[in-house]
This record gives C-alpha cells, sequence and structure tokens, in this order.
C-alpha cells in the first residue's frame, strides 16, 4: 500500500464547552491565540526534519474551533506547513468550523488560504436536541453557514451530527436527516451520542440527572440514516461516515488504514513505523515545551505484533473493507455470518448493517487480540 | 501444689448480647488487679480481631482471678446462638452462673435460654442487674421480673454497674459466698473436660479444660476419649490473664493445655482427656457430641485459579475451627470449589470473612440451605446441596430440620410476632406474659425460616424490642420443592435452592428479576426462567443486544480505542459461560448476595 501521510493541527480554543464533548479544548483560553500560533509553526519546523522525503497527502485542522482563529493567521499556517513538509500541491485541506463562528467573509478568506473542504458541526435541526447537547447555535445558522460556505466556493463540505441525545425521537432525527440531505453536502458524518465519564453530561448521568442514551434508540436511528443517506446517493463508507463518490475524507481514512500521520499542537498523536506518539495535552505545557525548543511529546507507544494485528481487524471492519477470512481461526466467523451481522463476500468478511452496531463483539468473537498474527 | 477444691470458686457470665458480660469481665480483671491499669483494654478477652469489631464472644475463655485468698475461675461463655454446644460444654465447667441483665432492657430471649442451659447443668445462679446507674434503668421492675423468672427472695439480686464498677465487690462476694467449690478426688484417674479447643501457629493445639476428677501433669502422655488419639501433653497452665504455666492441674481447676497435637480435630469440645495407658480412666465424661453443622453453602473462588488456594486456605482454617466442614464441590456455573457446613449464619459469615481477610480471597457464595432428608420408600438421602434434591417431585416426602424458638417482646408487639412466625410456617407452643407488658412465646419453626432474614424481620417488626433465641428440635415432614434457574434453557446449579412449595413461586420471581437486570445483553434474547421440574414458574428476558460499537474514531487517537477493545476482552474471558450465555462474575455475586441476616436486596 502507498504510504499516504497526513497532518493533523489541533487547535484547542473554543467558545464554550459543549457538555458531552471531552476533546482536548477549552472556553477562555483566548489569549494564548498568537503564542499558540508561534508554537504551531515552530512545531513543525521542529518536527518536519524526521518526515523528509515523505509527500503529504492531507492537512486536517481540528479542534476545538479552529475558526475562532483569525482567517489571516491560518493562511500563515498552511503557508509555514508547505515551506516545512512536502505538502502535494492536490492535498486536501480541511478545516473543522462551527456555525457560530463563520461568515460568508470568513469563509472566502479561508477557501483564499487554501482551506478547500470545510467540515461544519451542525449536530441537529432540532432545537431542543441542540440545547441537549449545550450547542449555542441555532438551526438557521446551519443553514445560513452552509449556503455562505457554498457562496465563499466552498464544493465540498461536511455536516456533523450527533443522534440519541436525550429528549431525540426517532421524527425528529428523520427531520435532522431530512434537512440535512436538503442541504446536498458533499459529506455527512452521523455520531451516536456517547456518554465520556469525565464531561458534564457524564457526571449528570452518572447522578442519574439525565438519562443515558438507549442504545435500542440509537440503533433504529442509525438504520434510519443508512436507509435515507443511502436512498440520498451517499455511500457508507465508514461506520460513521457517508459521502458522495469520489468526497471520501482522506485524512480521516488515512487514520483507519494505518497511513502515518504527524499531529502538530496540544495533545495531537501521530504515528508511523509502529510507533504511536502523543503531545502533551495542557496548551499552557505544550507552549512552554515548544518555546524551549523541544518537541512537546507527552507518550508514546510501540505497538506489539498483536496490538497491530487487532488494529488492523477493527478499523477494516469499520471501514467495511473487511477482513480476509484467512486470517480469522476456523470456524469463529461461522456464528456471525450464520446470524447475519457478516458477510463473507468472496473470502472478504464484511460486517452488514447489523453488525456494524455490533463490532465490539465481532472484533472481539473474531479472536483479535489474542494470539499474535502478523498478516501485515 | 493445686489449690485446694474449697478455696477455688469457677463460674461463668450468661447473659443477653449487649447486656454487659465484656464489660463485667474486663472489671473483675481490675478490681481483683489481675490485669495491671496500664494494660487494661476494653473486651480483654476478646483474642479475635472479628471478635472485637462485632462485639461478640467466638470462642470460650477462661482466666484466673485471684480474690481474698480465693482462685476464681472465670469462663467466659460464646454469646451467640450458633454455638449453643459450646456454650453448654462452658457450662459442665462450672459451679455457678451469674445471670446478667441489663436493668433497662429487663429479661430477652438469651438470657432464659441461658439461664435455662446454665439451671440445667445444675448449676447456681447468681443474679446481677447491670447497667443501674442508667437514666433509662428499673431496678424495682426488672428484679420484680428476674425474681419472678428465678423464684428466688428480690434481696438475692444485686444490683451493679460493670462500666463504673459500682457493686462489683459484692458481686465477688456473692460468688464466694453461694457457688459451692468443685468436689473431685486427686486420687482417681484423671478425668479433663475441654471446653475449648485453638490452633496456635507456634504452639499447636492448646485446649482449655476442667479437671473434673484425678491430676493432669505438666507432662504427660495423654489420650482423647472421642478420638482416641494419643500425644505427649507439653504444658498445663492457667490465663492470669496471660499464659502462666503451673507444675499441674488439679482436680476442680480450669487451665490450658499445650496437647503437642497440630490439628483441633483430634481436640474437639466436649471430649475427655485422661492419661494413656492403665492409670487412665475408663469412661469419659458424659455429655460429648460431635459439632453438627445446621448451614450449608457453596464457597468457590471469583477466579477459578485460585482453587488451590481456597483448599489450602480451608485446610489451615479447620485446624483451629472444628466445626467447619468442607467437602469439594463442582458447579457448573462456578467451577470447582467446596460445600462448606457451618454451625449458623453468623459461622458463615465469620469463616467466609476470615478467608477474604485473612488468606486475602475473593470467594462467591451461593444462597445457603439447611440439610433436608429426602425420602424415597425406606431409603434416606441427606441434601446438603439443592443440587443432591431430586427434581420435580420424585421422592415420597422431603424432612426439614426445625427448631424450638423462644422469643421475648413487649405486648404491644404480640401481634407482629404471632404474623411473623405464622409467614414463616411455625406451630405455636405455648405463651405466657412475664410481666403485663412483656410476653414469651415458644414457637416451633422451620430452621430455614429462621436462620435466614427472621431476626431482621422480627426486630424491625418490634421496633428491635424483642429478642430471640433457639435450639434445634429434631425434622419434620413439609411440602419442599427444588426451585431450578434457567438461562436460556440451560439451569444454573448455583442458582437453584429448596424451598416450601407456597415460596417457590417468589423466590423465582426474586431470582428471575434480579438476574434480568444482571445479566449483560447478548447476541440473542435470552430467556431467564425458574422452573420446578420441567414446569417454568416464573419468567423473564434479556432482549438482544442492538448496539455495542463506539460511534466515533476521530482525529489520530487510535490507542485509546485499542486500548477500550482490550478492556472488553478482559471483561470477557472473566465471563463465566451457563451453555451460550455469558455470565459476569459480579452477576452471581449480586445475584446471590446474602445481607445483613439474610435480606437480599437487588443491587440498583
Amino acid at each position: 500500500m502507498n504510504s499516504t501521510p497526513g497532518i493533523y493541527v489541533h487547535v484547542p480554543f473554543c467558545l464554550t464547552r459543549c457538555g458531552y464533548c471531552d476533546f482536548n479544548a477549552y472556553a477562555g483560553l483566548d489569549g494564548l491565540k498568537p503564542r499558540y500560533l508561534r508554537a504551531l509553526e515552530r512545531e513543525a519546523r521542529l518536527a518536519a526534519p524526521s518526515w523528509d522525503g515523505a509527500e503529504i497527502a492531507s492537512v486536517f485542522l481540528g479542534g476545538g474551533t479552529p475558526t475562532t482563529m483569525d482567517p489571516e493567521d491560518l493562511g500563515a499556517l498552511l503557508r509555514t506547513l508547505r515551506t516545512s513538509f512536502d505538502v502535494a500541491a492536490d492535498a486536501e485541506t480541511t478545516i473543522e468550523a462551527n456555525p457560530d463562528t463563520v461568515e460568508e467573509a470568513t469563509l472566502a478568506g479561508l477557501q483564499e488560504a487554501g482551506y478547500s473542504r470545510l467540515s461544519m458541526g451542525a449536530q441537529s435541526f432540532d432545537p431542543a436536541v441542540l440545547r441537549a447537547l449545550e450547542r449555542l447555535h441555532a438551526p438557521e445558522n446551519v443553514r445560513r453557514a452552509f449556503h455562505a460556505a457554498r457562496a465563499a466556493g466552498y464544493a465540498n463540505v461536511n455536516l456533523d451530527l450527533i443522534y440519541g441525545a436525550h429528549g431525540e425521537t426517532l421524527e425528529s432525527w428523520e427531520r435532522t436527516l431530512g434537512e440535512t440531505i436538503a442541504l446536498a453536502p458533499e459529506h455527512v458524518s452521523a455520531y451516536a451520542l456517547t456518554i465520556e465519564p469525565a464531561t458534564p453530561l457524564g457526571r449528570a448521568v452518572a447522578r442519574g440527572d439525565v438519562p443515558a442514551p438507549d442504545p435500542d434508540v440509537q440503533a433504529d436511528m442509525f438504520g434510519l440514516a443508512c436507509s435515507m443517506l443511502r436512498d440520498a446517493g451517499y455511500g457508507h463508507y465508514e461506520i460513521s461516515n457517508w459521502a458522495r463518490p469520489g468526497y471520501e475524507c482522506r485524512h480521516n481514512l488515512g487514520y483507519w488504514r494505518r497511513q502515518p500521520y504527524v499531529g502538530l499542537g496540544a495533545g495531537a498523536h501521530s504515528y508511523r513505523h509502529d510507533r504511536r506518539w502523543w503531545n502533551v495535552r495542557p496548551p499552557e505545557e505544550y507552549l512552554a515545551t515548544v518555546e524551549r525548543g523541544e518537541l512537546p511529546i507527552g507518550g508514546e507507544e510501540t505497538l506489539e505484533p498483536g496490538d497491530a494485528y487487532l488494529e488492523e481487524v477493527f478499523l477494516r471492519l469499520r471501514i467495511l473493507e473487511g477482513v480476509p477470512s484467512s486470517w480469522i481461526e476456523d470456524g469463529r466467523a461461522d456464528p456471525y455470518v450464520a446470524s447475519g451481522l457478516l458477510l463473507d463476500d468472496d473470502g472478504s468478511l464484511v460486517p452488514t448493517e447489523r453488525g456494524m452496531l455490533l463490532l465490539n463483539e465481532l472484533v472481539l468473537g473474531l479472536g483479535a487480540g489474542g494470539a499474535a498474527r502478523t498478516p501485515l | 501444689m493445686t489449690t485446694e477444691t474449697s478455696r477455688i470458686r469457677n463460674f461463668c457470665i450468661v447473659a443477653h448480647i449487649d447486656h454487659g458480660k465484656s464489660t463485667l469481665a474486663d472489671r473483675l480483671l481490675e478490681v481483683t488487679h489481675t490485669v495491671l491499669d496500664r494494660d487494661m483494654r476494653a473486651q480483654y478477652l476478646d483474642k479475635m480481631d472479628l471478635e472485637r469489631e462485632r462485639g461478640i464472644t467466638i470462642k470460650a475463655q477462661s482466666v484466673r482471678l485471684l480474690h481474698d485468698g480465693y482462685e476464681l475461675n472465670l469462663i467466659d461463655t460464646p454469646g451467640h446462638v450458633d454455638f449453643t454446644y459450646e456454650v453448654s460444654r462452658s457450662l459442665e465447667a462450672c459451679e455457678g452462673a451469674v445471670l446478667l441483665v441489663d436493668a433497662a432492657q429487663g429479661l430477652e430471649a438469651q438470657t432464659l435460654a441461658n439461664y435455662h442451659l446454665a439451671r440445667d447443668a445444675g448449676l447456681v445462679i447468681v443474679p446481677a442487674l447491670n447497667k443501674i446507674d442508667l437514666p433509662a434503668a428499673e431496678p424495682e421492675q426488672r428484679t420484680k421480673e428476674l425474681a419472678n423468672l428465678l423464684d428466688c427472695d428480690p434481696r438475692e439480686i444485686l444490683h451493679i454497674s460493670a462500666k463504673s464498677g459500682e457493686g462489683v465487690d459484692e458481686l465477688l462476694a456473692a460468688v464466694i459466698d453461694r457457688v459451692p467449690p468443685p468436689v473431685g478426688d486427686a486420687t482417681e484417674p484423671l478425668q479433663a473436660l475441654i471446653f475449648d479447643s485453638m490452633f496456635d501457629p507456634y504452639r499447636g493445639v492448646i485446649t482449655y479444660v476442667r479437671v473434673q476428677q484425678g491430676v493432669l501433669p505438666s507432662r504427660a502422655r495423654i489420650k482423647m476419649f472421642a478420638t482416641r488419639v494419643e500425644s505427649e501433653a507439653e504444658e498445663t497452665g492457667v490465663n492470669a490473664p496471660e499464659p502462666t504455666p503451673v507444675p499441674e492441674l488439679g482436680p476442680g481447676e480450669v487451665g490450658y493445655l499445650v496437647t503437642g497435637l497440630k490439628d483441633v480435630h483430634q481436640a474437639k469440645v466436649g471430649d475427655t482427656i485422661t492419661l494413656a495407658g492403665k492409670l487412665g480412666a475408663d469412661e469419659p465424661l458424659p455429655g460429648y457430641r460431635e459439632p453438627k453443622p445446621m448451614v450449608w453453602s457453596g464457597l468457590f473462588p471469583a477466579d477459578g485459579s485460585d482453587y488451590a488456594d481456597l483448599r489450602d486456605a480451608l485446610d489451615r482454617l479447620k485446624l483451629s475451627d472444628a466445626a467447619l466442614h468442607f467437602e469439594p464441590e463442582t458447579s457448573q456455573a462456578l467451577g470447582f470449589g467446596f460445600r462448606c457446613g457451618f454451625l449458623g449464619l453468623l459461622h458463615m459469615d465469620i469463616v467466609k470473612e476470615r478467608l477474604e481477610r485473612e488468606f486475602d480471597l475473593e470467594l462467591i457464595a451461593t444462597a445457603p440451605n439447611v440439610e433436608f432428608h429426602v425420602f424415597r420408600g425406606d431409603e434416606m438421602t441427606i441434601v446438603h446441596n439443592p443440587a443432591e434434591m431430586p427434581p420435580g417431585g420424585d421422592h415420597d416426602r422431603v424432612e426439614e430440620p426445625v427448631v424450638y424458638a423462644t422469643i421475648i417482646t413487649p405486648a404491644d408487639y404480640l401481634g407482629a410476632v404471632l404474623g411473623l412466625c405464622q409467614e414463616r410456617r411455625g406451630e405455636l407452643v405455648d405463651m405466657s406474659y412475664l410481666t403485663p407488658e412483656r410476653v414469651e412465646v415458644h414457637y416451633v419453626l422451620p430452621m430455614a425460616e429462621i436462620v435466614f432474614d427472621f431476626f431482621d424481620q422480627l426486630k424491625s417488626g418490634t421496633r428491635g424490642y424483642a429478642s430471640l433465641d433457639y435450639e434445634p428440635w429434631g425434622y419434620q415432614e413439609a411440602n419442599l420443592v427444588r426451585v431450578d434457574v434457567l438461562l436460556h434453557g440451560e439451569p444454573v446449579d448455583a442458582f437453584s435452592t429448596i424451598v416450601h412449595r407456597d415460596k417457590a413461586y417468589g423466590y423465582g420471581k426474586q431470582m428471575t428479576e434480579r438476574l434480568k437486570e444482571l445479566i449483560p445483553r447478548q447476541l440473542f434474547d435470552v430467556a431467564v426462567q425458574a422452573a420446578i421440574g420441567s414446569k417454568i414458574i416464573a419468567r423473564e428476558t434479556v432482549k438482544a443486544k442492538r448496539k455495542d460499537v463506539l460511534a466515533k474514531c476521530y482525529g489520530g487517537d487510535i490507542t485509546r480505542k485499542r486500548k477500550l477493545l482490550e478492556t472488553q476482552k478482559k471483561g470477557k474471558e472473566r465471563m463465566r459461560r451457563v451453555g451460550r450465555v455469558d455470565v459476569p462474575q459480579e452477576a452471581f455475586i449480586q445475584a446471590l448476595r446474602v445481607d445483613d441476616g439474610g435480606s437480599a436486596k437487588v443491587k440498583k
């Protein structure tokens, strides 16, 4: 497989913290932005030499909310990345945006700066669901921001959705999907709400103040997303991701196909040659380390063959590429094929729609993570 | 030199729990200067940590007090109904008993039970009201009540405060005055009663003995009657209160003997020690009986690989606990373990706690049951384990053990007590008013109904005022059935139980409801059923799992995702398989949990 490395840049700033989010993101640290930009540029220059000769196929600015930064600064950042690394001319360059932080002028600026793909956190078109998620924006903002993106020249836009929050019904989710499809983005991500213990929502669920999402309702919602998006012409290419043909996110596919990537910014992860490492998470610590001229590495691990195999199996199942049945011990897959969770597609085991929802069960049932196998 | 028998008094203190027995023992040690003030600590005689924590005496102890030229041997008796036999052996070692009654609470069931035991053993009773300095004390009322029971002159009843020491000197004088000295001939062949036996890791088996006749020298070849074991005794001594060697124990004396044995089963409570060879006595003292387990439960290591450790731990506990029985048991659901027999639920709790605490084992205990007699024609089978009971009524009749229960309750709560006993299949024997306010009730009750949560129910129905004591009362036929619990059609032996037919549905419903919450959803619907033979009496369904995947695999943090899967994998490996159903360890522990005194609760 060709190596197509990517660059991930983490921007930890947000307008407010949403109750469900456990990402490395902070509200109220805006004063750090100028230092943070300089640190990102410096880290890029520190990290780049070891990636000499690798042609970068994608750049992804995530967060946090990258669009809380000034478009000109973001443009300068991309230029630094291009001068430090060998970024391909046709590289996919994605920036995440929050519907509240983008005006048409901003979006035009980002387009101008070289960010050609926009990923927008719509989450829902139901005001009640947005409130349950503590998102500040109204559904109209999503429509307005989306039209602004089109007007600014964006021809590759993703909408992120979250389903299964407290109070959301199947009917409400159907309307959200309908509104999404009506906007006709090139890409849709739909995530079942996951309760993370170390978040305000996680604590509220633990206290019993808010009910945990009902997995059966989420399963129904997943089924509805599969059928509505399929009918609208989107291809299902990862458990939670759909795209028009040719618009699959190359950067994310790089993660899932275990391609190398370098992460810049607080808490960003990197991977290359069976080694995974990650930067320190607290922004202040990240800044201080980079400002001393050191790489801000917070931890690392070397993958043993068994780890690598487990990753390969669960990621292949997630992106519906299938696991060769020759990898799996005889007989282990049979009950799952028989009960309709796996399809044996000419020697490749691919999860069905029901199987996708029970993927953890499949991964463990197929014996991954057991004896170290090295088909890689 | 042994003490002249005329200068010896052997006595015990009998009391209801919390009426101040341990405090009085502490005070006696203090006023006789047996323990120096600076060495004094509360509950001095209770040796095990567990005893001190639970405020009960598990093992009997004896201590020698020297007072006014007399040798006073105080024999402390176990304070729980599980250990009635041990109490009776301790009483055999005495000529007198201080009957201690709380001046606020008055007579309680254990007071009566112990009084009857002491009287039947021919002991002189020295009655004393304790805690007379409590604001709630009602000395006059209680004196009347006690005098009535003992049929004695109210002036014979001492008034003391074990806490402050008030009246304790008078109590000692009364013991010397009223309790007769022991009789026994030093020239007769040795007969010494074992009233307690314990295992010391350094010295082996140490018995506490009362010499009835003859002399027990410090070093002698001795013989146990019941076990026919002979041994070279290593040391005789007395607790004063620390072990102090003496050259010999003469008639009427009480002390310890380091037997030279390594296993308490060779020197059992109630057995008689004599000298080996032709100097020995021909007959043992009467009254010995084998300790008999009343309650049975399967103990399994939570981690199957700890089986050998559990076996070693039980072997070691048995060295110091002659009442503990165990035999290997194999459960389809729980793997290899042991079916253990206990004197009662407290004894079971203590053993389980010691295994967990002293041997660092994590255990799953199956629901405790009593011993049933199952008849088929003339053939009787003893059943300790519900799995051994023929399913679906393939037998002629079943008998269960019953007890004779004594309950004392304020008259206001009589209705609640009678209601509870009726509900527990009790048969009223008689009832009498101790005073216009307090009633003594006797019931014959199935032991299975009483050993688990009866006491809790009794306490909550009477605001804590009723007290209970009971003794085994033989076997009685009953309509008993075995209830099985099935997962996806597969019986789970660990959940089988034997109950009265009228209670089968309740048990089945409780277990199926509990398991429905405890068993994680599987890839298919799991039927949770309770059945008598092939007849299903309750059913719940654990619906098939539809979603377990984590939606996001986002950003580059693949490590976290992989670790989550590894954690899940470990969790899965720890599960037990019942047919096709994976059942977590925790589900067995929670489903079988017997809370304080037995009221099982579902943890939410």
